[in-house]
C-alpha cells in the first residue's frame, strides 16, 4: 500500500512511522514563534476552563452569589439526572445528520473546486467562505423566512400546485439540521478541499493503469489518502453541531429542544452558573473521549495498515 | 377591521393604512424595529460593549462625581443652557430598544446641557450581567430592571437610595404606585411602565370571545399554538389553571403544574419569547401566550388581531428606573428620573411605545385609543386581580430550572 506516506505528510515530520513521530521541535527560534499562540490559548482558552472548573464545585448562596464554601461534586451528581437524555440524544442524533449531510455534500464540492477550479480555485473558496460575511444569526432569520408556512418555499410548492396546503417545515427535525447543515458546510468543505487538494493524482493516475475502474480507485486511493481531511471535517462539524443552541433556538419549535438549549437555561432564567458549568463539563468530557476514540479508530485505520 | 383570505392582502392594506393616517409611519418604525430587532441585536451589542468599555475607563478611577478637569474639557463641547444644582455634565443610559419616546434623550440634553449616552440591549440576560459584572452598574448610571429584580440588587449592593429630594416629579405617580411591594416607599427604585400577561389569538381563525388559560391546551389547535419561552411566565399559567399561586414554592404544587404543561408540550408549535409578535403577523400560529405589549405591536400590522388578560387571574409586571451603587453621575441620574416623570414626558414615550406608566399626571395626554382600552389600560379593579411574579430564591429557583428542563429534554 502507499499509506506510508500519510503520516509523514500528517505530521510535516521526514521520520520513520509511529513512535519517532514525536512532537521534538527543539529549538528556541520556533519557541519564540509559538509564543503568541500559547499565550492567546491560555488567556482565551485554559484561563476561563479553569475559572469554569471551580465554578462547577461551588454552589450558589440564598443571596444568588456563586460561593465555594462547601466544595463538592454535588453538581455533577445532579447534572447526571436521566431529565437531560431525551435532548442529549436529539443533539447527538441532530449533529450525526449534520456531519454527514455536510461530508455527503462537502466532498463532492471540494472534490470538484480542487480538480476542475484550475485558476478559479481561490474565487471558488472565497465563495464558499462569503456567507461568514454576513452574522450568522441574519442568516438563519432568512432560513426562517423561506421555511415557514407562508414562505418563499411554501409559496413556490403551491403556486406549482404541487400541495395543497403549506407543509408545516419550520420547527421540526427538519428545519434544525438542514440550517446545521446550511451553517457548517464551509467548515467541512475547507479541510476536505485541503486534503483532496493535496493528493498526489498520480496515484489515482496509477491506480487506473493498474486497472483499477473509477470506483474502485476512488474507494482504495483517493478516499483512504484524504481520510484525514474526513476526519478534520468531520470533527470539526459534529463537536459544534453538538453544542450549537442558536440554530435549535430560531428554527426549532416546541420538540426540537437540545442540550445546549437547557446549559443556556440553568445560566440564563435558572441562574445557577455552577451547576450549568457541571453541566457544561461533563458534556465537554463526553465530547473529548468521543473524538480520542473516533480519531484512535481512524489513525489506526489509516496509518495502522502499513505497520 | 376588514377579513383577509389571501396573505399578499395584508401588504397592500398596510401601505393603505399608512396613507391614511400619517402618524402610522412612526409605529411602522416600531413594528420594523421589533421585527429586525434580533438581527441588529448582535450590533447593538457590539456598540453596547464598545461603550459600556468607554464608560468604564471614564468611571473607573472616580466613582464620585466627574472631576473637575473633565467637566471644563466637556462645557466647551455643551455649553449648559439652564445652570442646575452642580448636575455631572455626562450620563450613562442602558435600556431597551425603542422603549422611550422618540425624542426624550433629545430634550434631556437640552434642557440640561447633560451629555447622555444613551445604550440598548437585546434580552434581559445580557442586561442583567451587565448589571452584575463589576458589583456596581457596568458604569452605567441608570438601568431599567423588571421589578422583581429589585430585592436582590438591593441586597447585592448594586443599585443606590434614590433622594427622594431631588426628583419633584415623585407627586405624580399615582396612589398605587406609590409604595410596591418588591421596594416599599419606592426607596431604591421609581416606576417606569407596566404590562399585563395573556394570549393573542387570531379571530379568522377562532370565533367568539375567549376568556380562559385552558384555550392554550385546546388539541384542536395542535402545532398552532406558541408559549412563551419563559419558564416562570409559563408555570405560571398552569398555576391559574389549577387555581394555585404563581408565585408557589411547593414541590407537590410545581409537579401539579408540570404535569399540566407536560399535556400542553405536544400541541405547541414553539417556546418563544422574541419571534411571537412576527409569527402572529405570519399567521404562522393562530394563538400565541404574549405580553400586552406584544399584542400592541402585532396589531400595528394585523388590527384584527385580539387580547385577553385571562379569567382565572394573571401576571401583571413593570419594570423600574435604578441608579448603580457604582454610577458615575449620580445627580444627573436623578434629574433623568425627574424628567421622565414628567406629565408630558411620559405622556409621550406611552404614545410612541403603547405601554401604560404609573403616570397620573401623564393620564390626560395619553393618546385616547391607549387609554381607553380596557385591554392596555385595564380598571383598577381587574389590575387588583393581578399578581407580581415574586422573586425566587435560588433553591425554589432551582426547583422550576429542573421541571422546566425536563419539560424541554
Amino acid at each position: 500500500m502507499t499509506t506510508a506516506e500519510a503520516p509523514a505528510e500528517l505530521d510535516g515530520v521526514t521520520a520513520p512511522p509511529r513512535e519517532a513521530v514525536a512532537r521534538r521541535s527543539g529549538s528556541a527560534a520556533t519557541s519564540i514563534l509559538v509564543l503568541p499562540g500559547v499565550l492567546w490559548l491560555v488567556a482565551f482558552f485554559l484561563v476561563p476552563l479553569a475559572i469554569m472548573a471551580v465554578v462547577s464545585v461551588g454552589s450558589v448562596d440564598p443571596a444568588g452569589h456563586i460561593t465555594l464554601a462547601n466544595p463538592g461534586l454535588g453538581n455533577y451528581t445532579h447534572a447526571l439526572d436521566p431529565e437531560f437524555i431525551p435532548a442529549l440524544l436529539r443533539s447527538i442524533w441532530y449533529a450525526t445528520a449534520t456531519t454527514i449531510l455536510s461530508l455527503g455534500i462537502g466532498y463532492p464540492v471540494a472534490y470538484w473546486i480542487s480538480r476542475y477550479g484550475g485558476r478559479h480555485k481561490v474565487l471558488l473558496l472565497i465563495l464558499v467562505m462569503l456567507p461568514f460575511w454576513t452574522s450568522y444569526l441574519i442568516r438563519t432569520y432568512a432560513w426562517v423566512m423561506i421555511l415557514r408556512d407562508n414562505g418563499v418555499l411554501n409559496s413556490l410548492l403551491l403556486d406549482s400546485g404541487l400541495i395543497d396546503e403549506p407543509i408545516p417545515i419550520l420547527n421540526t427535525d427538519v428545519s434544525v439540521i438542514l440550517g446545521m447543515t446550511y451553517g457548517f458546510l464551509p467548515y467541512a468543505i475547507l479541510p476536505l478541499f485541503v486534503s483532496i487538494d493535496r493528493l498526489d493524482f498520480s496515484m489515482v493516475q496509477a491506480a487506473r493503469d493498474l486497472y483499477a475502474s473509477g470506483r474502485g480507485a476512488f474507494l482504495h486511493v483517493t478516499l483512504p489518502l484524504t481520510m484525514p481531511g474526513i476526519i478534520a471535517a468531520g470533527l470539526l462539524t459534529f463537536i459544534p453541531a453538538l453544542g450549537d443552541f442558536v440554530t435549535p433556538s430560531v428554527l426549532g419549535g416546541a420538540q426540537t429542544t437540545t442540550i445546549a438549549k437547557l446549559v443556556q437555561t440553568i445560566f440564563t432564567a435558572g441562574r445557577d452558573w455552577p451547576y450549568g458549568s457541571a453541566l457544561g463539563f461533563l458534556l465537554m468530557g463526553v465530547t473529548i473521549v468521543g473524538t480520542l476514540i473516533a480519531l484512535r479508530s481512524l489513525r489506526r485505520e489509516v496509518i495502522g495498515a502499513s505497520a | 377591521m376588514t377579513e383577509r383570505n389571501l396573505p399578499g392582502m395584508s401588504f397592500n392594506e398596510a401601505l393603505e393604512e399608512q396613507l391614511a393616517r400619517a402618524h402610522w409611519t412612526r409605529r411602522e418604525f416600531l413594528r420594523r424595529v421589533a421585527a429586525f430587532g434580533a438581527a441588529t441585536a448582535l450590533t447593538q451589542l457590539l456598540i453596547a460593549c464598545g461603550q459600556a468599555g468607554a464608560s468604564a475607563t471614564a468611571g473607573a478611577p472616580s466613582t464620585g462625581p466627574t472631576p473637575a478637569g473633565s467637566t471644563t474639557a466637556e462645557a466647551t463641547a455643551t455649553p449648559a443652557p439652564t445652570p442646575v444644582p452642580s448636575p455631572e455634565d455626562k450620563l450613562f443610559v442602558y435600556n431597551w430598544d425603542a422603549y422611550i419616546g422618540e425624542d426624550t434623550v433629545k430634550q434631556f440634553q437640552d434642557k440640561y446641557g447633560i451629555e447622555v449616552t444613551y445604550d440598548n440591549f437585546p434580552d434581559e440576560s445580557t442586561q442583567i450581567g451587565k448589571i452584575q459584572s463589576d458589583g456596581k452598574g457596568g458604569g452605567y448610571d441608570i438601568h431599567y430592571p423588571a421589578s422583581t429584580w429589585v430585592p436582590s440588587f438591593v441586597s447585592d449592593g448594586l443599585i443606590q437610595k434614590i433622594d427622594h429630594s431631588l426628583i419633584p416629579n415623585l407627586k405624580n405617580l399615582s396612589t398605587a404606585w406609590q409604595s410596591p411591594a418588591y421596594d416599599p416607599g419606592n426607596a431604591y427604585s421609581v416606576p417606569n411602565f407596566w404590562w399585563t400577561t395573556g394570549y393573542a389569538w387570531d379571530p379568522r381563525d377562532i370565533s367568539g370571545s375567549l376568556t380562559s388559560w385552558a384555550e392554550l391546551w385546546d388539541p384542536t389547535r395542535k402545532n398552532k399554538m406558541s408559549m412563551l419561552d419563559d419558564l416562570r411566565e409559563c408555570f405560571a399559567a398552569g398555576a391559574f389553571r389549577l387555581g394555585l399561586s404563581p408565585n408557589t414554592t411547593s414541590t407537590t404544587e410545581l409537579d401539579q403544574i408540570l404535569q399540566l404543561l407536560e399535556q400542553q408540550k405536544p400541541l405547541l408549535r414553539f417556546y418563544t419569547a422574541t419571534d411571537q409578535i412576527t409569527d402572529m403577523i405570519n399567521e404562522v400560529v393562530e394563538m400565541a401566550h404574549c405580553w400586552s405589549g406584544d399584542w400592541v405591536q402585532m396589531t400595528y400590522d394585523k388590527p384584527r388581531l385580539k387580547y385577553v388578560i385571562p379569567s382565572e387571574g394573571s401576571i401583571r409586571g413593570n419594570d423600574v428606573m435604578v441608579i448603580s451603587s457604582g454610577a458615575p453621575h449620580p445627580i444627573a441620574a436623578h434629574l433623568w428620573i425627574d424628567f421622565n416623570l414628567d406629565g408630558d414626558i411620559s405622556a409621550a414615550s406611552t404614545n410612541y411605545i403603547g405601554y401604560m406608566g404609573p403616570n397620573d399626571a401623564a393620564l390626560p395626554k395619553i393618546d385616547d385609543y391607549i387609554k381607553n382600552d380596557p385591554r392596555l389600560n385595564p380598571p383598577q379593579a381587574v389590575l387588583d386581580e393581578l399578581i407580581e411574579l415574586e422573586y425566587l430564591k435560588p433553591d425554589d429557583l432551582a426547583e422550576y430550572t429542573d421541571r422546566w428542563n425536563a419539560l424541554q429534554a
